[in-house]
């Protein structure tokens, strides 16, 4: 493209430094707060105001605090979910599917043995909560798995069934907990049952110890993925699936491995939002909430450009943005969906910086003899 | 049962928009996988504007406007920079699943506004879907500008060797892909169901990417998936018509989704594809460049 005097193209990146991703990173993130703001004038609420009420709800507040270490457990674990098939170059946007299972499957185990009811339970509560986890990751990972196999052994997309299984799993909870399904709880309102007590997680300093396996999945998964042999296939699978079969790499088993541990995490997130978090201890009626609340998990795999330490400061302030931007909405009187709007402006941040990341604008002065015209005609005389 | 027939025939004709301005762009090698936040798009601003102005015409200029431009941003993504269409499609669709939140909100509820008039129950959309069917199907397969655009989701540097712009076929049928889809999303809110609601999509358009599949890139192929999408999906959403009393209704609604996994695993197999998926364009998803 020609601007004057200048050549302006757009090359490739051939390296691309890490604080270069932490600049791009940061400068969608800003941008998308920046293009926050138009909502916030166009629902005549001052500027500085809603951005104060966001902020100090969400990190300064007691309550709001404890709420985005909450969230941000959980999106950290969604975020893991999306980020380990990403680095195999697979898409995998069933989170809510696979969180909805993670859910349904840790609530079948006190189903199963029947202690949401009575208060003598059949096993200790130590092994009963060992289950819970176990099978909620269980869960999630056979739903990933399932795709995964398709997209392994048919080359089925991934991004088609992943959503179809989200539509599943969305309907299945609804016939599990409403209108008379198996979890219906006793009083009937559209909920699941609630745990009893001795089944609540055990909470470590006030927070439930899903905290410990989110920070520890995170170095777990930068060693994986920097040091280890299987990290290297993962990578290079992600990088040219053709080159690394050459390399002798499967690529079914490859697949299969990555949506198995992703969809393992996002059923842990379901473990976490349905029967670890204090104050909700069971599958509530707005449980589609949640499952859109993983696609910010999307967002931060994406931001984060599959670094899972690089993930954990994101996936926190997303965490508070999302948990401010509700809070606020109520203190400022704004339309409902700031936090929707806001996931929304994320995403489309990303793709943009996403091209300054792989591309480069290079300017180049077009030579000025070459823009003068040449004379045609001899000057008279 | 006519009228059953009939809403069901107006179901597919969501699919049919959608997935018919899909065919298009997959037949010149763009893969848009966020045709559902196109939709949703296309559908809350013809809501909006139709409730605004208390016009439907004005309603589906806005819709089919707003689709459009969103297909052409896909196309500035994936044709002039180059970048991967599945970024720019995901992003696509998210971004509209959370601005449509929010922009819609405070619109909740129904239209408000006369239906629009049908022909014995048959919705005129649906007429509207054959015919443009009939045309995709002339212009793709009888004339020199469908070669052209098969040609350029075949081999677009053959294209361009005897002389077809690749860029310019790209942009017009991506603009052609957004419009359906916006048509698609309007149709839907205005017609079909005229209440908005948060998400009103709840999958649709993820299963009209999935009947382009299914379509092998054939316009009468996928004007009959989508009819058979469409009654299947009426069904899921009133089974007690069929078997009353069986199941609850929320397995039924998840029919439709779980047909979708085996139908697609089959067409994708080897055996299929050799038998008949060779339809499938060659350079779909990859970007041109021009050397």
């Amino acid at each position: 493209m020609r601007l004057g005097r200048y050549d302006v193209t757009l090359e490739p990146r051939t390296t691309r430094p890490a604080f270069y991703s932490s600049l791009t990173a940061a400068g969608a993130i800003l941008l998308a707060l920046a293009l926050a703001s138009v909502l916030f004038l166009s629902a005549q609420t001052p500027l500085l105001e809603a951005y104060r009420a966001i902020f100090s709800y969400a990190f300064f507040n007691p309550n709001g605090l404890l709420a985005t270490i909450h969230r941000s457990i959980y999106l950290l674990l969604c975020t893991y979910a999306f980020l380990v098939p990403l680095r195999a170059g697979l898409w995998n946007i069933g989170l809510p599917g696979q969180v909805y299972a993670g859910g349904v499957a840790a609530f079948a185990i006190p189903f199963v043995f029947r202690t949401q009811e009575a208060q003598t339970l059949s096993l200790p509560p130590v092994l009963l909560i060992l289950l819970m986890v176990a099978s909620a990751a269980a869960a999630g990972a056979v739903v990933g798995g399932f795709a995964g196999i398709l997209r392994a052994r048919f080359q089925v997309s991934e991004i088609l069934v992943t959503m179809m299984l989200n539509s599943i799993l969305f309907w299945l909870v609804a016939y599990m907990i409403k209108e008379g399904g198996p979890f219906m709880s006793p009083r009937g309102e559209g909920e699941s049952f609630a745990l009893p007590p001795a089944l609540h997680a055990p909470l470590l300093w006030g927070v439930p110890f899903t905290a410990v396996l989110a920070l520890g999945a995170a170095v777990f998964l930068d060693i994986l993925f920097a040091k280890t042999p299987l990290g290297y296939r993962i990578r290079a699978f992600g990088q040219s699936p053709a080159a690394a079969r050459y390399g002798g790499i499967i690529p079914l088993a490859l697949s299969l491995l990555v949506f198995l541990l992703g969809g393992g995490f996002a059923g842990l997130a379901g473990y976490h939002y349905f029967a670890a978090l204090p104050g909700v201890y069971k599958i509530s009626g707005n449980y589609g909430y949640y499952g859109d609340l993983s696609f910010y998990g999307i967002i931060s795999a994406l931001i984060a450009r599959g670094s899972s330490l690089g993930a954990v400061p994101i996936a926190v302030l997303f965490a508070g943005l999302s948990l401010g931007a509700r809070f606020a909405q109520g203190e400022l009187r704004l339309p409902f969906g700031v936090d929707y709007a806001l996931l929304g402006l994320l995403m489309m941040t990303f793709v943009a910086s996403h091209v300054l990341y792989q591309f480069r604008v290079a300017w180049r002065r077009v030579p000025s003899l070459a823009l003068r015209h040449a004379p045609t005609q001899l000057p008279p005389g | 049962m006519w009228e059953l027939l009939a809403r069901s025939l107006e179901a597919s004709t969501i699919f049919l928009f959608a997935a018919l301005g899909e065919l298009i762009n997959q037949r010149a090698g763009v893969l848009n996988v966020g045709l559902e936040g196109l939709m949703l798009f296309g559908g809350t601003t013809a809501f909006i504007t139709a409730q605004a102005t208390g016009s439907y015409p004005l309603g589906f200029v806005a819709g089919l406007a707003i689709g459009g431009l969103l297909g052409l941003a896909h196309g500035f993504f994936s044709i002039t920079l180059r970048g991967d269409q599945v970024v720019s499609g995901m992003g696509l669709w998210i971004l509209s699943f959370g601005l449509t939140t929010y922009l819609g909100n405070p619109h909740t509820g129904p239209l408000g506004l006369g239906r629009i008039a049908s022909f014995f129950g048959l919705s005129p959309f649906f007429v509207l879907g054959v015919a443009l069917v009939g045309i995709t199907w002339f212009l793709l397969f009888r004339t020199t500008q469908g070669l052209a655009i098969r040609s350029v989701g075949e081999n677009p540097a053959a294209a361009e060797g005897s002389g077809i712009s690749v860029t310019a076929v790209r942009y017009v049928c991506v603009l052609c892909g957004g419009v359906l889809a916006g048509l698609s999303g309007a149709a839907y809110t205005l017609s079909y169901n005229p209440v908005w609601n948060y998400n009103f999509l709840m999958g649709w358009g993820f299963v009209s990417l999935a009947l382009v599949f299914f379509s092998m890139w054939n316009p009468w192929i996928l004007l009959a998936g989508a009819s058979l999408f469409g009654i299947m999906w009426q069904l899921s959403l009133s089974p007690e018509l069929v078997l009353p009393g069986v199941l609850s209704r929320y397995v039924w609604r998840m029919v439709p989704f779980a047909i979708t996994i085996p139908i697609l695993s089959v067409i994708s197999t080897p055996w299929f594809r050799r038998r008949w998926g060779l339809a499938r364009p060659e350079a779909l998803g990859r970007p041109y460049e021009k050397s």
